[in-house]
């Protein structure tokens, strides 16, 4: 303490020995998965550290590398796929991975990046490769469904086209270190240019649909309109059946009155009659030229009366007034 | 800020590098570190000045207290002890209601805590991770909604996300919401397990939603199954989740609005206007109908009540003309001759008696009537003519 050096050197070990503290010790994250390396290559052994905390190992020469052992996700961009009934659907995937194996991981990959573009590459084949075996329709309704097929008599339950495709990039990934956990379609749809068609084919349907409708209300209007006239023209005609037999029973009570009370003196009943028959029907319109000779002057020109009478002749009246 | 992120000096590879940090430096569980809570956070933020004015206070006291060779040793080793009590002390960190904090010791998670005071190892060893955990989140899948001035908000519509092939080789226009939270039960998990949690609920939302609309019709999409589609897609996207192990709990699906894109809808509402249109057609027949039918019922019971009403007047007159006709016969059969006669001139007096008359003796002069004047004839006729019609017609109608 004297010496004014001392206080150095107690300050230089204390540095030193943080130094090395520092560089021997490391922690692992929660989130993390370590790899040590002396000089860039893993340690047989003792190079995987995946419990989080705080670890140790060599100063100096000795690093760690750090991996995350969360869940990862790769996309990949659109892509045209063709269906096995030649269509083109534009496929936009994405999968989600863990990375499985550091040590592999490393020696694969080395970085996240390069394997994440791999599997990109290996989920774009893949999606290709199965998708392409399914039609259209299978590939939009069907993708995620089992399928249960007859083979040899047997009922096989197919896995759904999805579970085939993280099947298969499983496979290829493993030698990334990695373990893809699900791939699932994010998008399909139909290209521009065929969803333009989609369009005019939807409005189609729709204008034929509209058209439809129209001409069912028009023939039910018809309908019903054409069954109110026939009820109409029934109704009429079914009166006027009626009102005909109403009319000809009117008549024949009268003629059956008329001959009860007439068939007492036929011969008066013709003289009374033409008596009536006279009155109204030459009443007024009438003129009539008449000879002195007829039964009705049979006194005018002799109060003894003459033999032969005459009838008087009735003139029709020549109708100017009416056209 | 080196005080607010304890990750900073996390040595080349810690877990909370910037890089990894999914919340583009937002509010999310790390951006906010334990120690910006306020004076009770254990006080790293402004608490320097505070301690050096301790430590000099102390420093001073110390002087003070102790004879002037002591003071340095003694000054030091307090100014440690101080500087050893002050950090522990800063592992003090409140967790407020609607949080979880969760607890690392170099690097590993150790325990979670609930809302209040709590502790743990101050940094470097310590770490605390805060979640909203109470905070239900709302994400849009084919619209944003932004705010525009005071008036509210406007809506944007994103075509790529809403525009979904149908099961029926149709493209729906849906838009729906997912409102989602971190699991309370689990915040670890939204935490640890998943990089990126948000984005992954978006893209399990999408595609689920697209899965669901893809095997459904589209009338059924726009119609009835608005309120299947929901839940189903609610109940998928959770398990979808689940497999992932994320944290996140999908509260509710909310389909925005279901339509047909854009080109179509008016096709698709004339289809509507159509089916209005025939119930409209219906209506007017039916409406015809019923005006028509009971005006005929009407018009039928006219002609037949017409026809009644003949039979009987008929029938009467006949009863009437047959009483008066017997009448008089029983009166003529007493005294025919006379009573004849009678009848007879009685009769021409009143025929006669309303005509116009030309008396012509045949025997004296057959050449008179070349000249009858008849147009003189013919004057007088018309006001004497026109009264007398209706007396004649109803007994024409009888006949």
């Amino acid at each position: 303490m004297r010496n004014p050096f001392t206080g150095f050197a107690v300050l230089a070990v204390a540095i030193a020995a943080l130094v090395i503290g520092s560089s021997a010790v490391f922690t692992v994250g929660q989130t993390e998965t370590a790899l040590i390396l002396r000089f860039g290559e893993p340690v047989p052994g003792r190079s995987l550290v995946t419990t989080p905390g705080l670890h140790f190992k060599t100063p100096f020469i000795e690093n760690a590398v750090y991996f995350d052992n969360r869940v990862l996700d790769v996309e990949t961009p659109k892509q045209e796929v063709l269906s096995a009934d030649n269509n083109r659907i534009e496929v936009d995937a994405f999968l989600r991975y863990r990375i499985d194996n550091a040590l592999l991981f490393f020696q694969a990959a080395r970085t996240e990046q390069i394997a994440s573009n791999q599997l990109a590459s290996i989920l774009n084949s893949s999606i290709r490769r199965v998708l392409g075996e399914q039609s259209m329709l299978q590939i939009v309704r069907e993708r995620e469904r089992e399928r249960i097929i007859e083979k040899e008599g047997k009922k096989v339950t197919l896995p759904s086209p999805m579970s085939q495709v993280t099947r298969l990039v499983n496979e290829e990934a493993a030698r990334l270190g990695v373990k893809v956990i699900d791939v699932r379609v994010r998008r399909a749809d139909l290209p521009t240019q065929i969803s333009e068609r989609v369009y005019s084919r939807m409005q189609t349907e729709r204008q034929r649909e509209a058209a439809e409708f129209r001409a069912q209300g028009a023939q039910r209007k018809q309908e019903i309109e054409a069954k109110a006239d026939r009820d109409v023209t029934v109704l009429r005609a079914e009166a006027v059946q009626k009102s005909e037999e109403l009319r000809g029973r009117g008549d024949a009570d009268r003629n059956r009155i008329f001959a009860e009370a007439f068939s007492k003196d036929p011969e008066f009943f013709e003289f009374y009659r033409s008596m009536q028959a006279y009155e109204k029907g030459l009443m007024g319109n009438s003129r009539m030229i008449l000879s002195p000779d007829s039964e009705f002057f049979r006194y005018f020109s002799n109060p003894a009366g003459n033999t032969t009478p005459r009838p008087p002749r009735a003139v029709p009246e020549p109708r100017a007034a009416r056209p | 800020m080196p005080w607010s992120n304890q990750s900073g000096g996390g040595g080349g590879g810690g877990p909370w590098k910037p890089g990894n940090n999914n919340n583009g430096g937002g509010k999310g569980p790390w951006g906010q570190g334990p120690w910006g809570q306020g004076p009770s956070g254990g006080g790293r933020g402004p608490q320097p000045p505070d301690i050096e004015d301790m430590l000099r206070r102390g420093q001073d006291r110390l002087k003070q207290a102790l004879p002037g060779g002591f003071t340095n040793g003694f000054a030091l080793g307090g100014i440690g002890i101080l500087a050893v009590l002050a950090w522990l002390a800063s592992g003090f960190y409140t967790v407020q209601p609607n949080e979880a904090g969760l607890n690392l010791v170099f690097g590993e998670f150790k325990s979670r805590t609930s809302s209040g005071l709590n502790y743990n190892w101050p940094y470097p060893i310590g770490r605390v991770v805060k979640l909203q955990v109470t905070n239900q989140k709302g994400l849009d899948i084919g619209f944003r909604t932004r705010a525009a001035g005071r008036t509210g908000s406007s809506q944007v519509d994103v075509p790529e996300e809403s525009l979904m092939l149908t099961g029926d080789e149709n493209i729906a226009d849906v838009k729906f919401r997912v409102i989602w939270q971190i699991d309370p039960l689990a915040p670890q998990n939204y935490a640890f397990n998943v990089r990126n949690p948000d984005e992954t609920v978006k893209a399990v939302a999408e595609s689920v939603m697209r899965e669901i609309v893809g095997r459904t019709e589209i009338q059924k999409i726009l119609t009835a199954e608005r309120k299947v589609i929901e839940p189903a897609a609610q109940k998928q996207m959770q398990d979808v989740l689940d497999t992932y192990k994320t944290g996140v709990k999908v509260l509710q699906v909310q389909l925005q609005s279901v339509d047909p894109p854009e080109q179509v809808i008016a096709a698709f509402r004339d289809v509507t206007a159509a089916q209005q249109d025939s119930e409209r057609m219906r209506n007017e027949a039916i409406t015809y109908a019923n005006r028509v039918v009971p005006e005929a019922r009407g018009m039928a019971s006219r002609i037949v009540q017409e026809a009644e009403a003949y039979r009987e007047q008929t029938v009467a007159d006949a009863r009437g003309s047959a009483a008066r006709f017997t009448q008089i016969y029983e009166q003529y059969a007493k005294a025919p001759r006379v009573t004849r006669e009678r009848m007879y001139l009685e009769t021409m007096e009143r025929v006669f008696s309303n005509m116009n008359k030309v008396i012509i003796d045949q025997k004296q002069g057959s050449g008179v009537v070349p000249y009858l004047p008849l147009t003189e004839l013919q004057q007088p006729q018309s006001a004497p003519a026109n009264p007398a019609q209706p007396r004649v017609q109803p007994q024409a109608g009888g006949r």
